[in-house]
C-alpha cells in the first residue's frame, strides 16, 4: 500500500473497521431510501434520484 | 504584551538564504508534500517533486476547478519557482489571501457542522475524480466571506482503488466527535478541541457520550465502535505481524461511497438549540427601550464614520446587531462573542441572509485562545491575530469590570493594544444590567464611574468625543490611540 502521502497516521483500527462499519450503516441508508422511493411513488414525483439528496445541501436545513 | 529585549520568534524557521522577509508558517509543517510560507507580506505554498503526479492530476481531472467555482476549495494562482524557500520546491503557488484565521475552537456548533459537512462534500467529489481526501483535519477549513472554504489544495491523492478512507480517523476525531458531544452532552464540550489539537480522541468522546449514544444509528459504529476497533488495534505494530492489517484492509468503491453518505446524515442530524445559554437573548432584555436603543445606533454610526477605516472587531458582539450596523457602514467585521449560543444565533442569522463581511467568533477576552501546539506557535493567540481598525465595545466594559474583576486600566490598556480607535460604551452603576451584576456580591468597585472610566481611558487614548445615549444612562466614547 502506498503510504507515502498519508503523513497523519491513519489509525490501523480505523482502516480495518471501516468496511464492518459501512456494512453496517449500509442497512439503515438501504431503507431510507427505500422508503423515500416510496413516498415519492406515492406523490407520484418520483425524479430518478432514489432519494439521495444532492451533496451538500444539508447545510441548509435546519437555517 | 512586548518583553524588553527581542527575542527570535519561536517557531519562525527563516528560509536557508536567511532572508528577513520570508519564513516558514510555524503551522505548516507536518505534510512532507509541501508547505505554507511568508515572503514580504505574501502567502505562498511550495509543492514538493514528490507530490508532483498527484498534483498534475488533481488539475487535469478538473478536480480542482470544480471544487474551486463551487467555493470548496480556496483558488491559487501559479507563482514562480524562483519564489520557493527550500530548495525542494517543485512548484510554488500563491492561494487567495485569508480575510483571518481561525480555529475550531473558536468556532460556534454549525460553524464547525458546516465545516464537517464541507469536507465530506471534497471527499465525495474527489472520489468522482479518482482522487481521495487524504486530510480531513478540521484545521484546513477557515471562514472566507462568511462561508467555510477548504484551504489546503495539497489535501487530495490519487485513489487506490479498493482502500478504505485514510481520514476517516482523523474526520471522526476532528468533526464528528466534537460535534456529538457538543449536541448530545454539553455544547462546551466544544472546548475540548483547544486541548486536543488532534482532535478528540475517540476513546474520550465513548466515555463521555451518553450510554444510549451507543445505539444511535451513526454514532454507535463511527465513534463507539471505532473508538473500539481503535482499542483492538492499538498494539498492531508492537506484535510485529499485525502492523500490515490496516496496510492490508479493503473496502469496496461503493462502501466507500455509503460511508460518506452515512456520516454526512450523522452529521447533519446532529442538532443543537442554542435557547438557554446565557446571552443568546440578552438583546431582548436590554434595559432600555427603543428610544433608547435608536438613540445608540445614531452615536454608535456617527462615530464608526468618524474613524474610518476598513476593519472592526466587534467585542462582547452578542448576536450580532451592532456588528450588522457596521457592516452596513461598509466595515468587514470581525464579532466576537463568550456565550456560544449568541455566536451560534449570528452565524445562523448571517448564513440566512448570505452575508459575507461578518465573522462571528467565540472567545472569552478574560481568557483569550492563546498560541498553542509545537513552540507554542503552530496555533496563534487570538490577541495577536487581531487586525482591528477599530475596536468596537458596546455594554461589554462592565462585564468586564464588574463581572470578572477587571480593571478599568487594564481594560483600556488592552483595547489600546488592539486597534488605534475604540468606540466604547460606558454603562454605570444606576443601569439595571450593572444592578443585576451587583445584586448577589459586594461592591468592591468604588472606581467604577464615569470619571474613573475617564481617568483610565485617558491614560492610553485621547477623546474624540463622548456622547450621552439619550433615553439612558449611558455614555458612548470614542477614543483614539496616542
Amino acid at each position: 500500500m502506498d503510504l507515502v502521502f498519508a503523513y497523519i497516521d491513519p489509525g490501523s483500527g480505523s482502516l480495518v473497521i471501516q468496511a464492518l462499519i459501512a456494512g453496517l450503516v449500509a442497512i439503515p441508508i438501504f431503507f431510507r431510501r427505500h422508503i423515500a422511493r416510496a413516498v415519492n411513488a406515492i406523490r407520484g414525483e418520483s425524479d430518478g434520484t432514489g432519494g439521495r439528496a444532492p451533496a451538500g445541501d444539508d447545510r441548509d436545513a435546519e437555517a | 504584551m512586548t518583553t524588553a529585549t527581542p527575542k527570535p520568534e519561536r517557531g519562525r524557521h527563516q528560509s536557508p538564504s536567511r532572508d528577513p522577509g520570508s519564513w516558514r508558517d510555524p503551522g505548516s509543517w507536518r505534510d512532507p508534500a509541501g508547505f505554507v510560507f511568508h515572503r514580504d507580506g505574501v502567502v505562498y505554498r511550495q509543492i514538493a517533486a514528490s507530490f508532483a503526479a498527484d498534483w498534475e492530476h488533481y488539475l487535469a481531472s478538473g478536480l480542482h476547478d470544480r471544487l474551486r467555482d463551487e467555493d470548496v476549495i480556496l483558488g491559487h494562482d501559479d507563482a514562480d519557482i524562483g519564489m520557493a524557500i527550500d530548495p525542494s520546491a517543485w512548484r510554488v503557488i500563491r492561494p487567495e489571501p485569508l480575510e483571518l484565521v481561525s480555529y475550531p475552537y473558536e468556532w460556534s456548533f454549525s460553524q464547525l457542522k458546516d465545516a464537517a459537512l464541507l469536507t465530506l462534500r471534497a471527499q465525495d467529489e474527489a472520489c468522482e475524480a479518482g482522487m481521495t481526501l487524504r486530510d480531513a483535519s478540521a484545521y484546513n477549513v477557515q471562514f472566507q466571506h462568511g462561508r467555510p472554504v477548504l484551504i489546503d489544495s495539497l489535501s487530495f491523492e490519487r485513489a487506490e482503488p479498493g482502500r478504505p478512507w485514510i481520514a476517516y480517523r482523523q474526520f471522526c476525531e476532528n468533526f464528528l466527535a466534537p460535534l456529538a458531544l457538543m449536541a448530545r452532552v454539553d455544547i462546551r464540550l466544544g472546548r475540548l478541541l483547544r486541548e486536543h489539537l488532534d482532535g478528540v480522541p475517540l476513546d474520550l468522546a465513548a466515555r463521555l457520550l451518553p450510554g444510549r449514544a451507543r445505539f444511535s444509528l451513526g454514532l454507535g459504529p463511527h465513534v463507539f465502535l471505532h473508538a473500539r476497533a481503535q482499542r483492538q488495534h492499538a498494539d498492531d505494530g508492537a506484535t510485529g505481524a499485525g502492523s500490515s492489517a490496516g496496510a492490508r484492509a479493503t473496502m469496496s468503491a461503493s462502501k466507500l461511497a455509503t460511508l460518506i453518505e452515512s456520516l454526512r446524515d450523522t452529521v447533519a442530524g446532529l442538532e443543537w438549540d442554542p435557547k438557554g445559554t446565557v446571552w443568546a437573548d440578552y438583546a431582548d432584555h436590554t434595559s432600555y427601550g427603543e428610544a433608547g436603543t435608536s438613540a445608540k445606533e445614531a452615536a454608535v454610526v456617527a462615530a464608526l464614520r468618524k474613524a474610518g477605516g476598513r476593519r472592526v472587531w466587534d467585542l462582547g458582539a452578542n448576536t450580532g446587531r451592532y456588528s450588522r450596523l457596521a457592516a452596513e457602514q461598509g466595515y468587514r467585521v470581525v464579532a466576537l462573542d463568550v456565550d456560544p449560543g449568541a455566536v451560534e444565533g449570528n452565524y445562523r442569522a448571517i448564513r440566512a441572509d448570505g452575508r459575507d463581511d461578518i465573522l462571528p467568533l467565540l472567545g472569552d477576552l478574560t481568557d483569550p485562545s492563546p498560541a498553542l501546539g509545537w513552540g507554542s506557535a503552530e496555533r496563534t493567540s487570538l490577541l495577536d491575530r487581531v487586525d482591528a481598525d477599530i475596536v468596537l465595545a458596546l455594554a461589554l466594559v462592565h462585564h468586564l469590570a464588574i463581572g470578572s474583576n477587571v480593571p478599568l486600566p487594564m481594560v483600556a490598556a488592552l483595547f489600546a493594544s488592539l486597534a488605534p480607535d475604540v468606540i466604547v460604551e460606558f454603562v454605570p452603576k444606576q443601569d439595571a444590567m450593572v444592578q443585576r451584576l451587583l445584586a448577589s456580591r459586594r461592591d468592591v468597585f468604588p472606581d467604577y464611574t464615569i470619571e474613573g472610566f475617564r481617568d483610565a481611558f485617558g491614560g492610553s487614548f485621547g477623546l474624540v468625543s463622548e456622547t450621552p445615549i439619550e433615553g439612558t444612562k449611558r455614555t458612548l466614547f470614542h477614543y483614539r490611540r496616542r
